[in-house]
């Protein structure tokens, strides 16, 4: 049982509580859940931080980029056109993240700083070039998303630091992005592989790519072989093959009730082959159609 | 064969509104003055022997009422089949979830926090988790001294195996060397769970000597009796409540912890609640879904037809032998299907291990056993060359033919499942290159059990159906009103139902083996027919006109041919208030079991001939994604025999929920064991269930005619059925695309194994 719980008013409270040693709790779909079912105990001293209006919504930011509030949900994301059209990668990791209350109640930024290395929308952040931007009551620093993860559960950011907000930059011109993910199920499923690619194209080449790989790794980490592979190919099936066999080599899958190591290591090449050719199609065509069954408000979006 | 009559329009039943608007109170909602908090402590070692049981430290915990163990609680042995149990643990703990302890405190947390205190000695012992391991000469006796339980006399059991079963007919040698084609093969298919959306919730109150037990059962009056039994109670000292059960698919079937529950309250001289977690519901019911090894070899002509078939079964027992003895022999049947086959001999065995004990869910042992039988089935079609279904078609049962055990059948209507089956799903039409359709049949009995009921009508003309019956979801007690509406020609709107309250229906069997409308259905239509007669007496004086000329209808009694001579219901029922009472009783004594030969037959337990069979044949189109595995199920077609059909919406929406449950099992829902027999994924992430965005379009059609031995009008049972053949069709076509899957569930790792080979 949690031994105090305040809701905060304003940033400054939050921060001044979470200085004292508060842990701040939003959506609470991953931290009231866990204690639930036993896997860590409620905080002592929780902050709630759903009040803040400064880490609601989503902001154009000069210059093209997106500014998202840590508060943001999965179904506001799906929703929002400006993720769908410019962060497809983002949209299809949101569509598909949990159930349709988790995604109406779980926020990006527990998702992130939750740090799990099967969350959904790490990847896609990744190799969109998110920062994260944290607060405390020292100030605001920035950390790129593969200097924040730094574990299982675990981030860089210090204990005093509240993440209020994601910043993206702008895609550049021809990109086109995807996260695929391995999938037992249409709903309440966690990623047992998943992969994100994020391409930009100079004519028909492709001249620059990020690819990701999901709970592969103790953490969502970026493959750079798989990049190079790409990087000045054609887009086309031998290059996506190297690079899927690039996402495979750089596994570290584990056996356990989800799968076997060696159907992780297969998969994860399928897996990322169906990312990166996903992002080089939406890149050539400007598609953004999410083909994510979950999310009928996807499909039915037509703004 | 005709289409039976069938009644279509919407019925509300009287539990919808609370269910679908959150008004309804399920038993974790109860809360009585001074309430405390159950909670168990498990075994730590799925087998040990039990050395000491030191809860001084728990007893000392503020805010703890009670802490019990075996040593508090009657010396009682209990069980249906086999006496194998004693509510705590008492020399040896057997599997995971066996309860060596008990603590009510004034919230959950602090029961947890004592729960933990208790200090338990064991030495461990070596567990067994694999059946067939277990029915090897030299292996350790899950129950040591076995020999000393009482038990059902007709139960054949030697060290593990607790009940095995033997079918044999003809000369099963000589058939498989007459046989042009032989196919052998073997299938294994992992532990399920019946997953109720609502985990077990007990209340127990205690006044004076009497104690009332709010629980989430479905068999009331058998949990009355587990009470009273294991307590030492006389029945009638026990009252059992059941409010609003959120599902139970047969795990929520015969006694489970009310007893510890009203022990507790008894000591702690206060009110006790116990809810399960969902991981508890996992572990501690001794109701899961058995896992099978089913090793099967058939005969056959070239022309396809079966001549022998051969099996043997191991079936996963447990720890515990709750309701599982009679398994071997149904699920011998099911093995048999619904197949005309001269030469058979199957050998079933139940064993015993140190895993979660199994128990009826939902068409016990039949999804698995036809799972394997069915994919059989069109492995033997490829080994002659011939179309799956045209192999079916020259087999299945039609009237006249008879059983393994020589039961010959009465007018069924097996053929034509099949045939409306692969007409609604278009079986043989072009289809994408990775998609597939697999069909399987499959078979399933009624069960006559006795029931009654009590029909009465009130002063302002409405009624009241009092049952024993146990309504869990299925809407079969929802929808008695139909019956007794129908009797007194009055609208079903105008009875309500009381049950749930073993002090008020009487005794019945419960929502277990589809019975509720096959046997209480007949007996409140009985009842009804009471209350009609005593109405057609009253009538007789008002119109002056014999009773053989009157008729119920639109809520009247009324002259034959003369409607506009009659009197209102109501009005009888007024007149009669204060004076005669409209009460109607009924029990409808069932039909006995069909004759048929079991003198080849060992372990025989009932289940050797079926009343009133009904008949299934599902076909099922699938799409296999061939670089991972995944299969989705897209169509499903469900053609069903059961008689006539009652209520097509009620039945309709047990085929689809059937459908869905049968996807589970086929492709997603099976527990993982540790070497030592503990579940690894107890709990819903990595169990997993179908949810609404998995299921599949279903097109359900009914086929059957009304069965003489039937329940109320012909209809036979409509519950269980419907999750037979699901996970065999599925598999069957997986088989086509990713080649054929021997282990249930097909998940996508053993699909993607498969295509790897």
């Amino acid at each position: 049982m949690s031994a105090t719980y305040a809701a905060a008013a304003t940033l400054e409270e939050a921060l001044t509580a979470m200085r004292a040693g508060c842990r701040p709790v939003a959506g609470g779909t991953d931290l009231v859940v866990g204690a639930r079912q036993g896997k860590s105990a409620l905080p002592d001293a929780l902050v709630a931080i759903h009040g803040l209006a400064g880490l609601h919504g989503i902001a154009e930011l000069p210059g093209g980029g997106l500014r998202i509030g840590a508060l943001v949900s999965h179904a506001d994301l799906v929703d929002h056109r400006a993720v769908r059209s410019r962060y497809t990668a983002l949209a299809d990791a949101s569509a598909i993240v949990g159930s349709h209350a988790t995604r109406h109640v779980g926020t990006i930024g527990g998702n992130v700083m939750n740090a799990s290395p099967a969350m959904e929308t790490g990847g896609p952040l990744m190799c969109m070039g998110a920062e994260a931007v944290l607060a405390s009551a020292a100030g605001e620093r920035r950390l790129g998303l593969d200097a924040l993860l730094t574990g299982p559960g675990s981030t860089a950011a210090r204990p005093d630091e509240l993440l209020v907000a994601i910043e993206l930059p702008p895609p550049a011109a021809a990109a086109g992005s995807c996260y695929a993910r391995l999938e037992y199920r249409r709903q309440m499923e966690i990623a047992v592989v998943g992969a994100t690619c994020s391409v930009s194209l100079d004519g028909p080449r492709v001249a620059a790519a990020l690819v990701a790989i999901t709970a592969l790794t103790p953490c969502i980490m970026r493959v750079p072989a798989a990049e190079a592979a790409l990087a000045g190919s054609d887009g086309g099936a031998e290059a996506i093959r190297t690079a899927g066999d690039a996402a495979a080599a750089a596994a570290k899958p584990i056996s356990d009730v989800r799968a076997s190591a060696e159907y992780r290591r297969a998969m994860a090449a399928v897996i990322a082959r169906r990312a990166i050719a996903t992002a080089i199609a939406r890149a050539r065509d400007g598609s953004e159609s999410v083909p994510i069954p979950a999310s009928p408000a996807l499909h039915g979006a037509t703004d | 064969m005709a289409i039976v009559e069938e009644r279509r329009e919407p019925f509300i039943r009287q539990d919808g509104k609370d269910k679908v608007t959150g008004l309804g109170r399920y038993t974790a909602d109860l809360t009585r003055t001074g309430m405390l908090h159950a909670r168990f402590r498990y075994a730590d070692h799925p087998h040990a022997r039990l050395l000491g049981v030191d809860t001084s430290r728990a007893r000392a915990l503020a805010g703890v009422f009670a802490v019990l163990t075996q040593d508090d609680v009657p010396d009682v042995r209990y069980g249906g089949f086999v006496e194998d149990r004693t509510l705590f643990a008492r020399d040896v703990v057997r599997f995971e979830g066996e309860i060596v302890a008990a603590v009510a405190a004034l919230t959950p947390e602090i029961a947890e926090r004592a729960v933990e205190l208790i200090e338990v000695d064991y030495e461990p012992l070596e567990a067994v988790s694999d059946p067939e391991h277990a029915l090897r000469d030299g292996t350790i006796l899950v129950h040591d001294g076995w020999e000393g339980y009482e038990a059902n006399e007709d139960l054949v059991r030697r060290g593990n195996d607790c009940s095995r079963s033997t079918i044999a007919k003809g000369d099963v040698e000589a058939g498989m060397a007459e046989a042009e084609v032989t196919v052998k093969e073997r299938y294994v298919a992992d532990m399920s769970h019946a997953v109720p959306i609502e985990p077990r919730a007990i209340v127990a109150e205690w006044q004076g000597d009497k104690v009332t037990v709010w629980t989430s059962t479905q068999v009331p009056f058998i949990a009355r009796s587990g009470i009273a039994t294991t307590l030492q109670l006389p029945e009638a000292d026990v009252r059992v409540i059941v409010p609003h059960l959120g599902g139970g698919f047969g795990g929520k079937c015969e006694f489970h912890f009310e007893a510890h529950v009203a022990a507790l309250a008894r000591a702690a001289a206060r009110p006790v609640r116990l809810v399960f977690t969902r991981r508890e519901e996992f572990i501690a019911p001794d109701h899961r879904r058995e896992g099978q090894v089913v090793e099967i070899e058939t005969g056959a002509m070239r022309d396809g037809t079966l001549v022998a078939r051969r099996a043997r079964l191991v079936l996963d027992n447990g720890a515990y032998a709750a309701d599982a003895p009679f398994f071997p022999q149904l699920a011998a049947m099911m093995v048999v299907g619904p197949y005309r086959i001269p030469h058979v001999s199957v050998d079933a065995h139940l064993a015993y291990t140190n895993t979660t004990p199994s128990g009826s869910v939902r068409a016990p042992t039949a999804p698995q056993a036809c799972w394997a039988l069915e994919q059989h089935m069109d492995a033997v079609a490829e080994a002659v060359g011939m179309d799956p279904v045209e192999l079916r078609r020259r087999n299945i049962v039609r009237e006249g033919d008879e059983s393994a055990t020589r039961q010959v059948f009465t007018p069924i209507a097996a053929a034509e499942t099949l045939e409306r089956a692969v007409e609604m799903i278009g079986y043989g039409r072009d289809l994408p290159e990775d998609e597939a359709i697999g069909v399987a049949c499959g078979w399933w009995p009624s069960f006559a059990m006795p029931s009654g009921a009590h029909v009465k009508l009130h002063g302002d003309g409405s009624g009241t159906i009092v049952t024993g019956a146990q309504e869990c979801g299925t809407g079969s007690v929802m929808a008695l009103p139909l019956l007794a509406a129908e009797v007194l020609g009055m609208r079903p709107e105008q009875f309500t139902v009381v049950y749930q309250d073993t002090d008020a229906g009487p005794w019945d069997a419960g929502a277990s083996g589809s019975q509720t409308t096959f046997n209480n259905g007949r007996a409140v239509v009985a009842a009804a027919v009471d209350v009609r007669d005593q109405l057609l007496e009253l009538a007789e004086e008002v119109l002056e006109a014999a009773r053989a000329d009157l008729e119920l209808a639109g809520g009247r009694v009324q002259v034959k041919g003369s409607p506009t001579t009659g009197v209102e219901i109501a009005d009888l029922a007024e007149k009669a208030a204060g004076d005669k009472l409209l009460l109607g009783r009924g029990s409808g004594s069932p039909a006995p079991l069909p004759e048929c030969d079991p003198s080849g037959c060992t372990g025989r337990l009932g289940m050797e001939s079926f009343l009133a069979p009904t008949f299934i044949t599902h076909a099922a189109r699938c799409k296999v994604d061939r670089a991972t595995g995944v299969v989705r199920v897209l169509e499903v077609a469900a053609a069903h025999d059961s008689g006539r059909v009652l209520n097509r919406v009620g039945a309709d929406g047990q085929v689809e929920g059937g459908v869905a449950m049968g996807i589970g099992m086929a492709l997603s829902e099976g527990s993982q064991l540790s070497a030592d027999g503990r579940q690894l994924n107890a709990y819903l992430l990595d169990y997993k269930l179908q949810t609404a965005s998995d299921v599949p379009s279903i097109q359900v059609d009914w086929v059957g005619a009304p069965d003489p031995n039937g329940g109320p009008n012909g209809a036979k049972a409509v519950a269980e059925p419907p999750c037979v053949p699901t996970p065999g069709a599925v598999g069957n076509a997986i088989a086509k695309i990713a080649g054929r899957v021997h282990q249930l569930p097909m998940t996508p790792l053993r699909v993607w194994e498969t295509m790897q080979r």
